[in-house]
């Protein structure tokens, strides 16, 4: 390999990203738009650097397939940082298999990491598991394996497993002091803030109380029956009955749950469940069509007796009814739940997260920010929007490994 | 153009503290390579590094019987080989571009890596003599009785040839084994050819094709 190229190369392993730009900033081959790019991106200027990185793939040519796919991956976890999800996983995964065929291990792994993080991001928990799954674990460098265990805590979070999480976070904490990168320290450390913060609300018998995501997870074997509004199910021990599908119903269930051992009556029923300002007859007759719905669903676990005023919920073999709701339940919660990851996202990366239409996306934005929730910057395509900000907020850019080696 | 697989004879390293090699020389007792940061002197009969000099060390290594050169960035130091002082510096004709370098004949032949080009300099001013074009990447040179060997590296492919100096035509190409990289290239006189191997952070000898 080159002289400059290796001098610069060596000066960014060493984190001294501006060494490396001295050197190369005024070439425009291959190998140097790439250092290039990639010593811009450790700067923070990242939109320059996904630029650089993209004009390097084009640089190299047919024969440095090798070179041109570490490209690729920097650039996709640019864009992972920049929650530009639209970026084209087709790519990545061209170019980890491109990595793995040619022996570079370490590299495929990262970008194996990096998709993972992405379907994670995207809330698409099993895909995410499946892709970490795929990844050769044996010689991983420190950082790989904190990214690893981060994306596995993560995965934990999102499924309420408190102690896996708990246990992925200690590992990664151990790996992130080994490699000693101080932005790695301190997304682990802000990831166990998750742990102590807390993740839900239990509703019951009219009072309620916030729990951390390790009594959540008690709450599996408790002997209660449980209103899960995360999964929105209703389940007693091993037994669930899932109403993802059927929101009037699961309405219907989490106010009878509520209210219990109390009733509810048919107007307050409707009203909610229904969202109807006036309550007229085909209202009645369509809310005696759901509950028998309703009570066929949850024969299993329940049985719903109608009384003078409405309807009351009789669980089966058990004394306890509990409401597991979200920490906040305001208007667009989801919303500002992705945003509290405390990175700039732009409207139709959040719809794409969300699974909801751009503009809905839109109108709840601006609804948020009027109330000073969140906050914008840039214009247009450009804009991104972010809760404020907190402190030392970590931007999780690791880079493939050394990129260019003689 | 004979076309063969490189017999590789025997290999050195990898070394403790060693990422890469950059450039190959010979000394007549000693194969010293660039790591980086260091030159190193490695004892062929035992594979061991004899001895280190401290000095920047990024592309190619040649010996000219009392110094050692070697790239740098976009120079070419001038190291005594006795004592590792660097008693003088050119700059590279490829200005930072450069990959592999050699001594003979009283010039220093330097490999302009992407430009596919080996130039012959003076090795007191810098200045190119004249220029030969190769076809492919260049990163090591070497001469050895009267033949002008050089390695190449595009992308995952790498081939030590020997080619005409006056017309750049190859007469000559030793294929190393699928993803093995040549770094720096050295005869040592006789037979044998080392090879450095870019990140492998090895030596190898390979056995130069007799001739009849």
């Amino acid at each position: 390999m080159e002289s400059l190229i290796t001098a610069a190369a060596r000066a960014l392993e060493a984190g001294d990203p501006l060494g490396a730009l001295n050197r190369v900033a005024l070439r425009n081959d291959a190998p140097s738009l790439a250092l290039r790019g990639i010593a811009m991106a450790q700067l923070g200027d990242l939109a320059k650097a996904k630029t650089l990185l993209r004009s390097a793939a084009r640089a190299f040519g047919p024969r440095e397939a090798v070179a041109r796919a570490r490209c690729v991956v920097a650039e996709a976890e640019i864009a992972l940082v920049l929650r530009d999800l639209s970026w084209p996983a087709r790519m990545l995964a061209g170019a980890r298999a491109t990595l793995a065929s040619h022996g570079d291990l370490a590299n495929a792994a990262h970008a194996g990491h990096i998709e993972a993080r992405h379907l994670l991001l995207l809330g698409r928990i099993d895909d995410a598991e499946r892709a970490l799954a795929e990844i050769s674990v044996s010689p991983l460098p420190p950082a790989s394996q904190v990214v690893r265990e981060l994306v596995v805590a993560g995965i934990a979070i999102r499924r309420l497993k408190s102690r896996d999480a708990r246990a992925a976070l200690e590992r990664a904490g151990k790996a992130a002091r080994q490699a000693n990168i101080p932005a790695l320290v301190a997304e682990v450390d802000s990831a166990n803030l998750i742990l102590n913060t807390p993740a839900a609300r239990l509703i019951a018998r009219g009072s309620e109380h916030p729990l951390l995501l390790g009594e959540v997870e008690r709450l599996a074997t408790s002997t209660a029956l449980v209103v899960d509004t995360f999964h929105h199910v209703v389940r007693k021990q091993g037994v669930a009955v899932s109403l993802g599908t059927r929101p009037v119903l699961f309405a219907l269930a989490r106010l009878l749950a509520q209210a219990w051992p109390a009733d509810v009556s048919r107007e307050a029923l409707i009203s909610v469940a229904f969202r109807a300002k006036h309550v007229d007859e085909s209202h009645r007759a369509r809310l005696r069509v759901e509950i028998g719905r309703l009570r066929t669903q949850l024969k299993p676990l329940a049985d719903i007796r109608a009384t003078k005023q409405g309807f009351e919920l009789a669980p089966r073999k058990t004394r306890d009814v509990l409401v597991l709701a979200r920490p906040v339940e305001e208007k667009h919660a989801a919303v500002l739940a992705i945003l509290a990851d405390g990175e700039p996202w732009s409207s139709s990366a959040l719809a794409l997260a969300l699974g909801m239409s751009a503009r809905t996306v839109q109108r709840a934005l601006e609804e948020l920010a009027r109330s000073n929730k969140v906050q914008s910057f840039g214009q247009g395509r450009a804009r991104r929007w972010m809760t404020p900000p907190v402190p030392g907020f970590p931007t999780g850019l690791l880079l493939p490994g050394p990129l260019l080696k003689a | 153009m004979k076309r063969s697989a490189a017999e590789i004879v025997r290999e050195y390293g990898p070394f403790p503290g060693v990422e890469a090699v950059h450039g190959v020389t010979y000394d007549g007792t000693h194969v010293w390579f660039a790591s980086g940061d260091k030159l190193n002197a490695v004892d062929p009969a035992n594979g061991k590094i004899a001895r280190s000099l401290d000095v920047a060390a990024h592309a190619g290594t040649a010996f000219d019987g009392r110094h050692l050169f070697q790239i740098a960035e976009d120079r070419i130091q001038k190291i005594d080989a006795a004592t590792g002082a660097v008693v003088g510096t050119i700059p590279s004709p490829g200005g930072g571009g450069d990959s592999g370098l050699a001594w003979a004949e009283g010039s220093l032949w330097v490999g302009q890596y992407r430009e596919r080009k080996i130039h012959q300099i003076d090795p007191d001013s810098g200045k190119i003599l004249r220029t030969i074009e190769s076809k492919r990447f260049v990163t090591g040179v070497t001469w050895v009785d009267g033949e002008l060997w050089h390695g190449t590296w595009e992308g995952e492919d790498s081939d030590v040839r020997r080619i005409d100096p006056d017309t750049g035509k190859v007469l000559e190409q030793l294929d190393l084994p699928e993803g093995t990289m040549v770094s720096g290239l050295e005869s040592d006189g006789g037979d044998r050819l080392f090879c450095g191997s870019g990140s492998a952070g090895k030596v190898r000898a390979v056995r130069r094709p007799g001739r009849r």
